[in-house]
C-alpha cells in the first residue's frame, strides 16, 4: 500500500487513513455500490478545486452507477439546467447528520445509502464531515473523488494535478459504462 | 445588594445549656436585599441545577461530533486510538471524549473571560472604590440582565460584582475537575457542563463590560457613538506610536490618561489591535484601531509601533519575537502573558525606561497599569526619532527571495484557506505581483506559509510589498462600541420581534478566521440590514464590517444608523460587550413580556427559544472564547451559525426537520402537546459558504410563536433570499408553513401548487405560544 499525505499537511487524523485509490480500483469499488449517493460540495465550481464541466460529469457518473445526487445549496441550482435527473439540495453538515443515521431513508425514502462519493467540497470542512462518517457511520463507505487526499474518507485519490485528475475521473465513468 | 463580610465573636458565654469560650462566626456576606422581585428557582446555579433544561435542549438538538483527531492523548495510558467505536484504556469512547474536549474548550474561554473580569474589576475598584455605582445611563434600568437571571442578585456597585466573579471562578474549577480521567463519563453530561461553562462565560462578559462602562465612562448605549478611524493606514508614523494588543483596556486607558496629564495627548499615537482597540476607542474617540486579530502579525512586522503594550487574550505566541526583530519595545502587563520577560514591576519607571530605550532590554513585564503607561510613553518618545532614521528598505532583498521558489506547493498546503500562495509567489519570478496582490483580501496573516517554506521565502513580506499602497491608504470608519441596548429600545422592538414582524436579530460576532476574507461579512450585514433585520456586531466582526467602503465611500456604519432597531447596524463593542447582545434577548423576555428574570434562567431561556428570533453568525470563529460565548448563547435558546472552520470546534447541535417527534412542545394555554417544528431548526450549524449561512439565518430566525403575519414576513425573506442567491424557491419552504395564512401573498398560488405536490397539511399554531418546560404548563389540562 502506497503512503499518502493529506493535502493540507497538518491534517494528520490518526491511525486509520483512507485507502488510496487509482481510477481502475475506484471503478471496481463503485461497481459494488448498491445504493450510492454523490455529494457535491460548494467548491465544485471553484477553478482550483473543480472542473469547468463538473456538473455534467457528476450527472454522467450518477447515471452510470444509478446514484442519487445531492449538492450544496450554493451549487445545486447550477445542476438544474443540465437536466435529466433530480439533484437534491442540502447543506453538507445537515446531510452528514442524516447519513450517519442508519434509520434515515434517504431522499427517496428507500433506505440508507451504502456509499457516499464526495466531490468539490471545501477541503477542511469536508475532512471534518468525513471524520463524522468514519466514526459514527459504519454502514456508509465514503469515497473522496477530489484531487486532494482526504485521510478521513474510507477511500481517496492521492494528491494529483488537474490533468491527471480529469483523466482519472473520465476513466472511472468509462469503466462503469458511461459515455465520455 | 451584598455587603461586607460579618464577624461575630464571643469571648465567653455561660448559659444553662452550655458554656462557650472563644467562639467566632464569620459570615461571607450579608445580603441587604431591597429588590422587590421574588427570588426565582435557581439562584447561583450549581453544575447540575440546570441539567434537566440542558437535556431537553440536547434531546431536540443532538450533539453532532466531527472529531479533529482520532486519538486521546490526555493521560499516560495513551495515546489511545478511539477510531470508530474503539475505547481508550480508561474506557472512554470517541463521543464522550469529544464532549470532554468541547467542555475543555469552553472552560478555556470561560476562564479567559473570568480572569479578564477579575483583572478589570480589581483595577477599577482600586481606581474608583468598591462603592462606585454601576451606571449604564438613565435609559438602562435593567443594567445586568445576565447576572440577574443567573445569580438572582442585582448589582449596584463595583463591589457587588466581586461575589459574582467568585461564583464564576469556583464553578469553572468544579467543571474543570469533571474533565480529569475517571470523572464524567457521559457525552450528554459533558455537553450539559459545556453549556454551564458557556453560561458562566456570559456572566463574566457582563461583569467586565458593565464594570468598565461604569468605571471608565464608556458610551452608555449611545446609538450615535463616535465614528472611529480604523485601518492599517490610520496611524501617523511621524509621531511616536504606542500599540496596544489584546483585550484588557486598563494599561491603554492609563496611557491615554498619562498623555493627558503630561499635555502630550495628540503628540503620541495610541492605537490598538483586537478588542483592546475597541475599548480604547470607547474610552477616547481619538484612539485609533488598526484592525482585528488577523492584522496583528503584519502590523507588528511593519515596525511602525515604537512600543507595544500587550495585555491578555488573542495575542500571538510569537509576537514578542516578531516585535524584537523590528526593534519595537514590548511591555507585557498581565499574569496570563509573561512571555519570558523579566518582571520589572517593582523597579522605578525611569529605570525601566532607561533599560528599554538603551536596548539593554527589548521587553519587560510590568504588572501595574499606571507604571506601564509612564514607561510606554517615555520609551516611545525616547526611541521614536532614532527608529525613524533607521528605516531601511529591504524590498530588493525580499523580492530577490522569491526567486528561490521551486513551486513545491508547501505554502499553499500549509494555508488554512488553501490560498494559491504558491503560484502567487512563483509569478514574482516573472515580475508579476498581480496574483499575490489579489490574495490580500483573503489572507488571515497567520504566517503558516512562512513557516512551511523550506527556502525561507518571507511570504508575508512579499504580500505586504504587493499591496503596499493599498495598506498605506487603508482608512475606514467604525462606530465606537455603544455598549448596552437601551430599555427604551427594547420596549420599541420587543413586540415586533416576538410577533415576527421584525424578521429577526442577526448578531455578527467572533474572530476573523474567515474562509474567504472579511468582505463576506460586510455583504451579509448589508443584506440583512437592507431587509430590515436588526443587525448587531461585536469584537473582530464589528471591525471587519467597517473594512470595506461602498460606492459612496462609506462604511456600513456610516450607511446605517447605530440603533437597536430594524434596518440598523449597532456595534456594541469588544468581545465582552457581547453581554449586551445576549442581554437584549433576556431584556425582551423581561421588559416586553414581563417574565420574572430573577434567578429564573430556565423560564427565560425557554421564552427566548420559543419566541425571540435571534441568530448569531460567528463567521470567523477561531478562539476557545468564541466556543464558550456561543455555547452560553445556546443555553439561552439562541442558534449560532459558524463558518466552515467552525467544524474544527468538533461539535454542532443539530435538529432533524424530518423527525416530527422531536418538535413537540406544550401549548401554554391548553397544556396540549403540539408540533412546533422545525423552529428554530438547529442550535449550532456550520455553513460551508456565505450563501448557505445567509439562507440558514433566514430559517433559524423562525420561532413557534410567530404570528401568521410574522411568519409570512420571515418566509418572504427566506424565499426571496433563496431566489436571489440560488435563482429558485427553496425545496423545503413548506416545512415552515403552518397555515395558508403564513404564505406571502404575492407568491401564494405558486407556493400552494408546490405544497400540494408535497402533500402539505396544515398544523396548529399555539395561540399563546409554546414551552418545552413541564413546570410552565398549566396544571389542569
Amino acid at each position: 500500500m502506497t503512503m499518502a499525505v493529506p493535502w493540507q499537511t497538518g491534517n494528520i487524523v490518526g491511525p486509520k487513513n483512507a485507502l488510496l485509490l487509482n481510477p481502475e480500483h475506484c471503478a471496481r469499488l463503485l461497481k459494488a455500490a448498491k445504493r450510492p449517493l454523490i455529494v457535491v460540495g460548494a467548491n465544485a465550481t471553484s477553478p482550483s478545486v473543480g472542473l469547468p464541466d463538473l456538473g455534467e460529469y457528476v450527472l454522467r457518473l450518477a447515471k452510470s452507477m444509478k446514484a442519487q445526487v445531492v449538492a450544496s445549496p450554493t451549487v445545486q441550482s447550477q445542476f438544474d439546467s443540465t437536466g435529466g435527473m433530480q439533484v437534491f439540495s442540502m447543506g453538507l453538515e445537515d446531510l452528514t447528520n442524516r447519513l450517519k443515521d442508519k434509520r434515515w431513508k434517504g431522499f427517496d425514502g428507500r433506505g440508507p445509502y451504502d456509499y457516499a462519493l464526495l466531490i468539490g467540497g471545501v477541503y477542511y470542512f469536508e475532512s471534518q464531515m468525513l471524520a463524522t462518517l468514519k466514526h459514527f457511520a459504519p454502514h456508509v463507505r465514503t469515497v473522496s473523488l477530489d484531487r486532494f487526499y482526504q485521510p478521513n474518507a474510507s477511500f481517496s485519490f492521492p494528491n494529483m494535478d488537474m490533468a491527471k485528475w480529469r483523466d482519472g475521473l473520465n476513466m472511472i465513468t468509462q469503466e462503469l459504462g458511461g459515455k465520455r | 445588594m451584598a455587603g461586607i463580610p460579618a464577624r461575630i465573636s464571643i469571648k465567653e458565654l455561660e448559659t444553662s445549656l452550655a458554656s462557650v469560650r472563644g467562639l467566632e462566626v464569620v459570615l461571607g456576606r450579608v445580603v441587604h436585599d431591597d429588590w422587590d422581585e421574588k427570588m426565582g428557582p435557581t439562584p447561583y446555579p450549581s453544575v447540575t441545577t440546570l441539567r434537566s433544561w440542558d437535556h431537553r435542549l440536547l434531546g431536540r438538538y443532538e450533539p453532532f461530533y466531527s472529531p479533529f483527531c482520532d486519538m486521546c492523548c490526555l493521560c499516560t495510558y495513551g495515546k489511545c486510538d478511539l477510531t470508530a467505536g474503539k475505547k481508550g484504556a480508561c474506557g472512554i469512547d470517541i463521543r464522550t471524549q469529544q464532549g470532554k474536549i468541547v467542555l475543555l474548550a469552553c472552560l478555556m474561554g470561560a476562564a479567559a473571560h473570568a480572569t479578564h473580569s477579575r483583572h478589570i474589576l480589581d483595577y477599577l475598584i482600586k481606581k474608583r472604590g468598591r462603592d462606585h455605582p454601576i451606571d449604564l445611563g438613565e435609559e438602562v434600568i435593567l443594567e445586568a440582565p445576565i447576572i440577574r437571571t443567573v445569580t438572582g442578585i442585582r448589582p449596584k456597585t463595583l463591589g457587588d460584582l466581586e461575589e459574582v466573579v467568585d461564583y464564576v471562578t469556583s464553578q469553572i474549577a468544579q467543571l474543570l475537575s469533571a474533565t480529569a480521567t475517571g470523572q464524567e463519563s457521559n457525552y450528554l453530561d459533558y455537553e450539559s457542563k459545556a453549556l454551564h461553562a458557556g453560561m458562566l462565560d456570559n456572566v463574566a462578559l457582563e461583569i467586565s463590560d458593565i464594570a468598565q462602562i461604569s468605571g471608565l465612562n464608556f458610551p452608555k448605549g449611545d446609538p450615535n457613538a463616535a465614528l472611529i478611524n480604523i485601518g492599517m493606514g490610520v496611524v501617523d508614523k511621524s509621531k511616536p506610536v504606542i500599540l496596544c494588543v489584546g483585550h484588557n483596556v486598563a494599561p491603554g486607558a492609563e496611557t491615554i490618561d498619562y498623555l493627558d496629564k503630561e499635555g502630550l495627548y495628540g503628540q503620541v499615537e495610541v492605537a490598538g489591535i483586537c478588542c483592546t482597540a475597541h475599548d480604547l476607542a470607547r474610552y477616547r474617540s481619538g484612539a485609533k484601531i488598526i484592525g482585528p486579530l488577523s492584522k496583528q502579525l503584519t502590523f507588528v512586522k511593519s515596525g511602525v509601533a515604537d512600543v507595544m503594550i500587550v495585555d491578555q487574550e488573542c495575542v500571538r505566541a510569537d509576537i514578542v519575537q516578531e516585535a524584537e526583530k523590528v526593534g519595537t519595545r514590548v511591555i507585557t502587563t498581565i499574569d496570563q502573558i509573561c512571555a519570558g520577560l523579566p518582571d520589572m514591576t517593582s523597579l522605578p519607571p525611569e529605570s525601566v525606561v532607561e533599560r528599554l530605550a538603551s536596548g539593554k532590554e527589548l521587553g519587560v513585564l510590568v504588572r501595574d497599569p499606571a507604571k506601564v503607561a509612564k514607561i510606554a510613553v517615555k520609551t516611545a518618545i525616547s526611541i521614536a526619532p532614532a527608529r525613524r532614521r533607521l528605516t531601511v528598505s529591504k524590498d530588493q532583498e525580499v523580492l530577490a527571495a522569491a526567486a528561490k521558489c521551486t513551486l513545491c506547493h508547501e505554502c499553499r498546503r500549509a494555508c488554512p484557506n488553501d490560498l494559491e500562495i504558491d503560484t502567487g509567489v512563483n509569478d514574482l519570478r516573472n515580475g508579476s505581483m498581480q496574483k499575490l496582490a489579489l490574495l490580500y483580501d483573503f489572507c488571515m496573516n497567520c504566517g503558516r506559509c512562512v513557516s512551511a517554506c523550506a527556502r525561507q521565502i518571507p511570504i508575508l513580506d512579499l504580500l505586504e510589498l504587493a499591496n503596499r499602497e493599498r495598506i498605506k491608504s487603508e482608512r475606514f470608519k467604525v462606530r465606537a462600541g455603544r455598549g448596552p441596548i437601551l430599555d427604551t429600545e427594547i420596549r420599541n422592538v420587543g413586540r415586533p420581534i416576538v410577533m415576527g414582524e421584525i424578521p429577526g436579530v442577526v448578531a455578527f460576532v467572533g474572530c476573523s478566521n474567515y474562509p474567504n476574507g472579511g468582505k463576506e461579512l460586510v455583504e451579509m450585514a448589508d443584506e440583512f440590514a437592507r431587509r430590515r433585520f436588526i443587525v448587531v456586531a461585536s469584537g473582530c466582526s464589528a471591525m471587519d464590517i467597517a473594512r470595506y467602503n461602498d460606492e459612496n465611500g462609506q462604511s456600513l456604519y456610516e450607511k446605517y444608523p447605530g440603533d437597536f432597531d430594524a434596518g440598523c447596524i449597532a456595534n456594541v463593542g469588544s468581545c465582552v460587550a457581547n453581554a449586551h447582545i445576549i442581554g437584549a434577548a433576556v431584556k425582551i423576555a423581561n421588559i416586553f413580556a414581563k417574565r420574572p428574570l430573577r434567578a429564573n434562567f430556565e423560564e427565560i431561556a425557554d421564552y427566548i427559544l420559543n419566541r425571540v428570533g435571534a441568530v448569531a453568525i460567528a463567521w470567523g470563529a477561531q478562539h476557545q472564547k468564541a466556543a464558550s460565548i456561543g455555547t452560553g448563547v445556546n443555553r439561552l435558546g439562541i442558534p449560532v451559525i459558524l463558518g466552515p472552520h467552525g467544524a474544527k470546534y468538533r461539535r454542532a447541535y443539530l435538529g432533524r426537520s424530518d423527525m416530527d417527534e422531536r418538535w413537540n412542545a406544550y401549548d401554554v394555554r391548553t397544556g396540549r402537546s403540539v408540533y412546533v417544528g422545525p423552529a428554530p431548526e438547529h442550535l449550532v450549524y456550520v455553513a460551508e459558504t456565505k450563501e448557505e449561512a445567509m439562507i440558514m439565518t433566514a430559517r433559524l430566525v423562525m420561532r413557534p410563536s410567530d404570528t401568521s403575519k410574522g411568519r409570512l414576513i420571515k418566509l418572504s425573506n427566506y424565499i426571496d433570499l433563496h431566489r436571489k442567491l440560488f435563482g429558485k424557491i427553496p425545496d423545503d419552504f413548506h416545512l415552515f408553513v403552518r397555515t395558508e395564512t403564513d404564505l406571502p401573498l404575492g407568491m401564494k398560488d405558486e407556493l400552494l401548487a408546490v405544497m400540494k405536490e408535497k402533500e402539505w397539511k396544515p398544523k396548529d399554531i399555539p395561540e399563546l405560544g409554546s414551552t418545552i418546560v413541564d413546570r410552565l404548563v398549566p396544571k389542569k389540562v
